[in-house]
């Protein structure tokens, strides 16, 4: 189960990462370099301070059912969200995420704002990257503390993959020094949909006595079937799309003829 | 709006932001509270794992189906 929570929690930093990381770009551009960092550095803090404290009093204070419940019952709440998004993207009932129209979007409405450009500390780019490094990094920073509730070093080995996540897009981003349009986000967010889905099914079912078949194994079962199951989704989606464009076409043309009769 | 309800209304939307999953979720748990401490309901522990399970799938599909059935994405379609 261990290499599976460091997998979930890098790929769902990743995806957080990324967007962060396009946003402290725009801070960069229409502030400064140190603006933009010092604004990072002290969200990642935050987000230290959050995991630590929040952390240990989950582990030491609450008896781990009810930890395992009320983390499964988060990881669906999660999961669930993650997946939807993910399944309406594919099947094309809502857009696909462009980190460049972001970008650029965000770059148009700091630089209207009309704020001067100079070396030293902008408090509009510090508190642009402030806040979007703290907004994108509190659902990891949620994530990582509902490992928390898998017993043997959940929280350490979270951490270990979004740092790890952390390190790899930063490396990236700051080598080509654009938004990261190459990364297959939507891809990455449906992994983890399935993967949060997965684990919150597990732990929810745990902390009501459910043993399960094939004991940690059956996660693999477990999300091979939502795996299954989503891409059956999707492909339903997509099929029915065009039978609701027709029974709304033939709606429509019901309605006309109606309104002809009327006038008639 | 009311502060109150503004730091309710970004709580809600960070953990979930919509209704269909919260009330699926929470509607799963009273179910397998139910069977896990009432008595009368001992036979359904046997196949609680299967409840949980299913009732997650149900969940995400009525979800969507919301979603699909919504009007401006009949129009997009």
């Amino acid at each position: 189960m261990q290499w599976a929570i460091v997998i979930a929690a890098f790929l769902a930093s990743a995806v957080e990462f990324v967007e962060a990381f396009t946003l402290v770009l725009v801070a960069r551009i229409t502030s400064n370099w140190r603006s933009a960092i010092v604004g990072a550095l002290a969200a990642v803090a935050t987000l230290a301070v959050i995991v630590a404290t929040l952390g240990v009093a989950l582990v030491t204070l609450i008896p781990l059912n009810v930890l395992r419940f009320v983390i499964g019952f988060l990881l669906l709440l999660f999961g669930l969200k993650w997946l939807k998004n993910a399944i309406q993207r594919y099947s094309g009932l809502k857009f696909l995420h462009d980190e460049e129209a972001i970008y650029a979007a965000n770059i148009a409405q700091a630089r209207a704002r009309g704020e001067p450009v100079n070396t030293g500390l902008a408090p509009f780019g510090v508190l642009l990257s402030y806040k979007s490094v703290l907004l994108e990094g509190l659902e990891v920073a949620f994530i990582v503390l509902s490992f928390g509730g898998s017993g043997a070093n959940g929280i350490g080995l979270a951490a270990l993959g979004a740092a790890a996540a952390g390190v790899l897009v930063i490396g990236v981003g700051v080598m080509v020094q654009s938004p990261l349009k190459q990364i297959p986000e939507n891809t990455l967010k449906f992994i983890v949909g399935i993967m949060l889905t997965t684990f919150g099914t597990f732990w929810s079912g745990e902390s009501f006595g459910i043993n399960w078949p094939f004991s940690d194994l059956f996660l693999l079962l477990l999300a091979a079937f939502y795996l299954v199951a989503s891409a059956l989704l999707i492909t339903a989606i997509t099929r029915r799309k065009p039978r609701v464009a027709r029974a709304s076409t033939t709606s429509q043309a019901t309605m006309l003829s109606q309104e002809k009769e009327v006038r008639l | 709006m009311n502060i109150i309800l503004k730091a309710i209304l970004a709580v809600y939307n960070f953990f979930v932001g919509d209704l269909v999953i919260l009330l699926g979720v929470t509607l799963l748990m009273v179910i397998l509270a139910l069977i896990h401490f009432l008595g009368a309901l001992a036979t359904l522990r046997g196949g609680s794992g299967a409840i949980l399970i299913v009732g997650v799938l149900v969940t995400l599909v009525a979800t969507l189906g919301r979603e699909v059935m919504r009007p401006k994405n009949r129009q997009k379609a």
